[in-house]
């Protein structure tokens, strides 16, 4: 009798799903008036309440194009949208980090733009990393929109405590390893240095012990550059410079931060980056005092990776014509301007950055970092920004991250950790086509 | 069969003896002597306390108040195991994992016995109940009646004091009811072992007992051999459980008394003149009077009247159902085959000195107390 | 009828619920009556044998739609390579990703293999089921003795063992998380009582243990509760049986409660078994695997092989749960066979 009624709600239920899909039709189509633009967006700070605020003012201008901001966790945008994007169902915009790794999908706005030369005047440096492979040589294929640059973030209250003075801007990765572990002695902090559990964050200091990772199109990941920086991370972490708390509480390739250690003052020296600054001048507030600090020197260079997110416009889109006018505001100079004065965020924009921008805060410790990041922006190595440009680097992150942390827990000496990224990284070529050797 | 010198025997003796399950008391003092060899059958209707009482005597219910002695001795706050006792339960519990053989054998194998004299006694035990074909199925692959024959197997084998059975046959058709009632006596005859069994089935009572315990919601109501339960039955409880078919038993209104004879109207007739002691008994008191149907004949001469409702003929006996004047229902049995037909009234009398008078009185107990009719 | 002796208030009740029980009466008529015509006329199109089908294809459309084809397309994705997800889109490449998952030296030393990640994961998920289930199987069968026996508020610890049962596996983690990590609630204890810190999450062993532990935490309940309902099928009686038997205690749980319980300890056995070869979300919640690949296990190798690395080898990843889903087949039909003998027998 039950069975019965089981299945004789489950045929109601089929029947009544046509009716329901043909009435949610109608609804769409009712408002589908103004052409809609979907962005998938993620964020770290304020960047999205910003940015609707943005697209508030655009909607109002342009009462044709409504545009939906579709706010996602990181983590979706990394693990659900490249197959989203495979299966021709992702958004008509995405702010992306994986700049090159998913190029193909992008859509060259060159043809729909108004003013086309804007964004070669002023983006020259930022549209190389997310130009596909065997895409238009001019092709502009979306706005840059947050430049982020490495860099460590330094709790200058710590140092005060311990009475150690910070290291100079020359200092040494040994030099700032050093002190960060006296500090960290002296006040009894659990975490001297702290990384992000990525393979970006780590490159920078890499490229600084002279690690090249790129051969013209081919990866060299292995070198003794490389190698120094590698041996840094799984010294740091014998010796307790670093904690085994902060990258051993996840495995494979999985992201860990210390955002939560640094802001609870149990962090000397964190190793993050530009887009932190918004998210510590609300939860650091003033328990603390902070500052970014000048990338620790190598042998070869003192510099970060620079990075950061992308606005895109995916080339499954049905309204190309829209999204270029939305892409077309967000870069104009005035609302790029604002954007990234109340973000905090480094504009990719070469006017921009020439003139200056003057920053919505009045938090001491993001006017000193901002002041410094700027500055660090020039200094960043041209290794790094090639590097960053590659459209395969993730793969070279990945296997770095996941196997230089097996190296870490003792599962396999470092000298098979690098036999093993090499393997990986074969292996992430293979799946995309691409043969090594 | 067995050696004698293998043969244990015990008396036992339970002094009042209560039992309650929280606060409810289930067995309000049972005083009861059993003496070596008896077979003692407890009898009542469901729920009377019967099961409570067999497995209070086993010591599986700790008792809540009295004591209980086997062969003289307090065994009250003995274990079950230390008791000596063997039990077979209704469902006859054999272990559903075992052969035969290892149901028999389990008990013997706690008490560390050593294996061929498990074997023997076993393969005796198996003997005697015929069952010796038997010993490597397992229970699921046996009958009724053949499990029922494993269950006092492993009573057997462990060669215990005192046999419990607790409504061993009910489980069993009406055939094979019977068959092992009368296996059972002659076991009983065979082992001379002490023996009491539970059931709610009063021929079962009748034909196996020594002695018949009848309870009544946890009281005991009478003691006696069988014979003498239906002869004189001590109150109108027993009177109408004993006995089959049923005694019955109509309303009557004293109209006379004397030390040797009592004249009662009942049943919508004129009086009846019964031939019993009368002290105590005035003009006018009520009372019951009971008279079994075997105990009723036909006769045209006959001072009652009855009206035929049914009548069965079961070829050996007949069984004629009407009604009383007063509209009291009265069952008659008679030897033989009958003519009387339905609607028929028809004339009767008790045959004499078969009538029983109870008080109407708490208790219905005989008139006169001291039971027996004359 | 007694309405009047009724207080007003329960009238009023009674009168609402029979409203509401008669309104409910005619909506479901209502709608049967509704339904009536176009079943009828279906009917009449397949006959009455026909209609079974009618009202068994809904069901089977969502089976095959969320289940069969997904089956069919993993072993399509195995047989195909490149990180493509566009079945058309992937070059067929036969068993490369069975081969390439197969191929080690020497299967104990997961250096010596290819896929070196595939085998950690294997190795610790072997160690993982033979630890965890034990562990599971005598805990959950102790807890159930226990909740079995003469227990003082019994109804209440049944329900405390149960309750974690019904937590979602990310809460499960989460609690045990913040008990477990570095400034977690033990390590609070543990320096109140003057000890050193302990590393619960991030030395190897430890986060192993934790594993098994907290995955034995989370699903004990379930199978004490099945255990449970096994030891009260064995009939009271075998109990007294043995009592009468002279049986001392000891004797009884191996010689009568073990074997009867035998089929239901079976069942647990390879339920345990399987669950505890698919385990992944707790786990991937509490310690993502790590320290390094420590506490990794298959189906999170077989998760991060597909989704979560920058490219999706979803060729390897379909390849290695195909190999999964054979081991757990064979469990499957182990179980299903045992729980048929113990039904025949
Ligand atoms: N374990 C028990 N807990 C509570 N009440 C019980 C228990 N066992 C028996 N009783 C009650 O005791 C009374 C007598 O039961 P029992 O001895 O089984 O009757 P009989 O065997 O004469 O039919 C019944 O009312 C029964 O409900
Ligand atoms: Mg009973």
């Amino acid at each position: 009798m039950f069975k019965q009624l089981k299945t004789i709600t489950g045929g109601l239920m089929a029947l009544c799903m046509p009716v329901a899909a043909m009435m949610a039709a109608a609804n769409t189509a009712k408002a589908a008036d103004p052409t809609e633009v979907r962005i998938m967006w993620y964020s770290d700070g304020n960047e999205g309440d910003v940015m609707r605020d943005l697209l508030d003012r655009f909607e109002k201008q342009n009462p044709d194009i409504k545009v939906t901001l579709d706010r996602v966790p990181y983590k979706t945008v990394v693990e659900q949208l490249p197959a989203l994007l495979d299966s021709g169902q992702g958004p008509d915009l995405a702010r992306v980090t994986d700049l090159g790794g998913l190029s193909r999908h992008y859509l060259d706005l060159r043809p729909h733009l108004k003013n086309a030369k804007y964004f070669d005047d002023n983006f020259a440096s930022s549209l190389p990393w997310f130009r596909p492979a065997n895409g238009n040589k001019d092709g502009i294929y979306g706005v840059m929109s947050q430049l982020a640059l490495t860099l460590p973030l330094v709790n200058t209250t710590l140092f005060q405590q311990a009475g150690i003075p910070l290291p100079g801007p020359k200092a040494t990765w040994d030099d700032w390893a050093k002190a960060s572990k006296a500090v960290a002695d002296k006040v009894k902090a659990p975490y001297p240095m702290a990384f992000d559990r990525s393979g970006h964050r780590i490159s920078g200091m890499s490229i600084s012990m002279g690690g090249k990772f790129i051969d013209g199109d081919k990866p060299a990941l292995v070198d003794a550059g490389f190698k120094s920086g590698m041996k840094n991370l799984v010294d740091w972490h014998a010796n307790g410079t670093m904690s085994k708390a902060l990258w051993g509480s996840v495995g494979g390739t999985a992201y860990r931060g210390a955002t939560e250690e640094f802001a609870n003052a149990q962090v000397v020296f964190y190793m993050s980056g530009t887009w932190q600054f918004t998210q510590f001048a609300k939860t650091v507030a003033k328990n603390f005092e902070w500052q970014a600090v000048a990338n620790p020197c190598g042998p070869a260079a003192c510099t970060g990776m620079p990075g950061g997110a992308a606005l895109v416009p995916i080339k499954a889109t049905k309204n190309p014509q829209a999204v270029a006018r939305v892409v077309e505001y967000f870069a104009s100079e005035p609302v790029y301007e604002e954007y990234h004065a109340r973000t905090l965020f480094l504009p990719a924009h070469a006017g921009l950055a020439k003139k200056g921008i003057n920053y919505v805060t009045d938090d001491a410790n993001v006017k000193k970092s901002l002041a410094i990041a700027v500055e660090q922006v020039a200094q960043t190595s041209p290794i790094a920004f090639k590097f960053q440009g590659y459209e395969h680097n993730r793969i070279l992150f990945n296997a770095m991250i996941s196997r230089v942390n097996q190296a870490i827990s003792g599962e396999m000496s470092l000298d098979d950790a690098y036999t093993r990224m090499q393997a990986d990284i074969v292996e992430g070529f293979a799946a995309k086509g691409i043969k090594l050797q | 069969m067995r050696p004698e010198s293998d043969i244990s025997m015990a008396s036992l003796t339970l002094d009042t003896i209560t039992k309650s399950f929280g606060q409810l008391e289930i067995l309000h003092g049972i005083d009861l002597d059993i003496a070596d060899g008896e077979f003692v059958v407890f009898v009542g209707p469901s729920g009377c306390g019967k099961s409570t009482l067999l497995r209070v005597i086993a010591g599986l219910e700790p008792a809540t108040g009295g004591t209980i002695a086997i062969d003289g001795e307090d065994v009250t706050h003995h274990s079950a195991a230390a008791r000596g006792l063997a039990m077979v339960f209704q469902s006859y519990a054999l272990y559903p994992h075992m052969s035969v053989y290892d149901n028999l054998a389990f008990g013997l194998e706690n008490m560390r016995m050593p294996k061929d004299q498990i074997a023997q006694r076993v393969n005796t035990a198996a003997q005697l109940l015929q069952i010796d074909k038997l010993l490597q199925r397992k229970p699921g692959q046996l009958s009724g009646g053949q499990r029922q024959r494993v269950a006092i197997g492993r009573a057997i084998t462990r060669n215990p004091k005192i046999f419990l059975f607790d409504e061993p046959l009910s489980n069993l058709d009406a055939e094979l009811r019977v068959q092992m009632r009368i296996e059972l006596s002659k076991l009983h005859k065979d082992l001379k072992s002490t023996m009491i069994y539970v059931t709610h089935d009063q021929v079962e009572a009748m034909t196996m007992a020594d002695k018949i315990v009848v309870l009544r919601d946890g009281r005991i109501e009478q003691i006696g051999k069988p014979l003498d339960l239906y002869n004189h039955p001590a109150n109108k409880f027993v009177a109408g459980f004993i006995g089959s078919p049923r005694m019955n038993f109509i309303s009557a209104r004293v109209t006379q008394s004397s030390a040797t004879r009592v004249s009662v109207s009942c049943g919508g007739m004129q009086d009846t003149a019964l031939p019993v002691n009368g002290t105590g008994l005035a003009q006018g008191d009520m009372v019951s009077l009971g008279i079994r149907p075997e105990h009723l004949e036909l006769d045209a001469a006959g001072d009652w009247t009855l009206t035929v409702d049914v009548v069965e003929q079961l070829g050996g006996t007949s069984f004629i159902h009407g009604t009383l004047p007063s509209n009291e229902a009265l069952s008659i049995a008679v030897n033989g085959q009958t003519n009387v037909s339905h609607g028929q009234p028809i004339r009767i009398r008790p045959k004499p000195g078969m009538v029983h008078l109870f008080a109407t009185t708490e208790g219905e107990r005989a008139l006169p107390p001291s039971s027996a009719s004359v | 009828m007694k309405q009047n002796a009724q207080p007003p208030l329960d009238a009023e009740m009674s009168t609402t619920a029979e409203r509401f029980s008669r309104g409910f009466a005619l909506a479901y008529t209502g709608l049967m009556r509704a339904l009536e015509p176009p079943f009828a006329a279906i009917q009449k199109r397949v006959g009455i044998k026909g209609m079974a089908y009618v009202f068994v294809a809904p069901n089977m459309i969502i089976f095959s739609v969320f289940v069969a084809l997904p089956m069919i397309l993993n072993i399509w994705y195995a047989l195909t390579g490149s990180n493509r997800l566009m079945i058309g889109e992937r070059p067929f490449v036969g068993l490369d990703n069975f081969s390439a998952l197969l191929d080690c030296k020497d299967y104990l030393d997961v250096n010596s293999c290819k896929q070196d990640r595939f085998w950690r994961a294997v190795h610790n998920s072997v160690l993982f089921v033979a630890l965890q289930v034990t562990a599971m199987v005598a805990l959950s069968l102790v807890t159930a003795l226990i909740l079995n026996g003469k227990l003082r508020a019994r109804g209440f610890f049944r329900a405390v063992f149960f309750f974690p049962v019904l937590l979602s596996p990310v809460v499960v983690a989460l609690i045990w998380k913040w008990i477990l990590q570095r400034d977690g609630l033990l390590n609070a204890f543990l320096m109140d009582g003057g000890f050193e810190r302990v590393a619960f999450l991030h030395d190897a062993s430890w986060s192993f243990f934790w594993t098994v532990f907290v995955s034995v935490w989370a699903h004990m309940g379930f199978y004490a509760l099945i255990l449970l309902a096994g030891l009260q099928a064995i009939p009271a009686d075998l109990y007294e049986a043995a009592e009468m038997d002279g049986t001392p205690k000891w004797r009884v749980f191996w010689r009568i409660t073990v074997p009867l319980l035998l089929p239901t300890l079976l069942v647990v056995v390879i339920l345990s078994l399987i669950r505890a070869v698919q385990a992944f979300d707790e786990i991937y919640v509490l310690t993502g695997g790590g320290p390094g690949t420590a506490t990794q296990f298959i189906v999170q190798y077989i998760y991060e092989t597909a989704f979560a690395n920058q490219v999706h080898l979803l060729g390897l990843a379909a390849a290695a749960s195909l190999l999964v889903a054979v081991v757990l087949m064979v469990l499957t039909l182990l179980q299903l066979r045992i729980s048929y003998h113990g039904k025949t027998s």
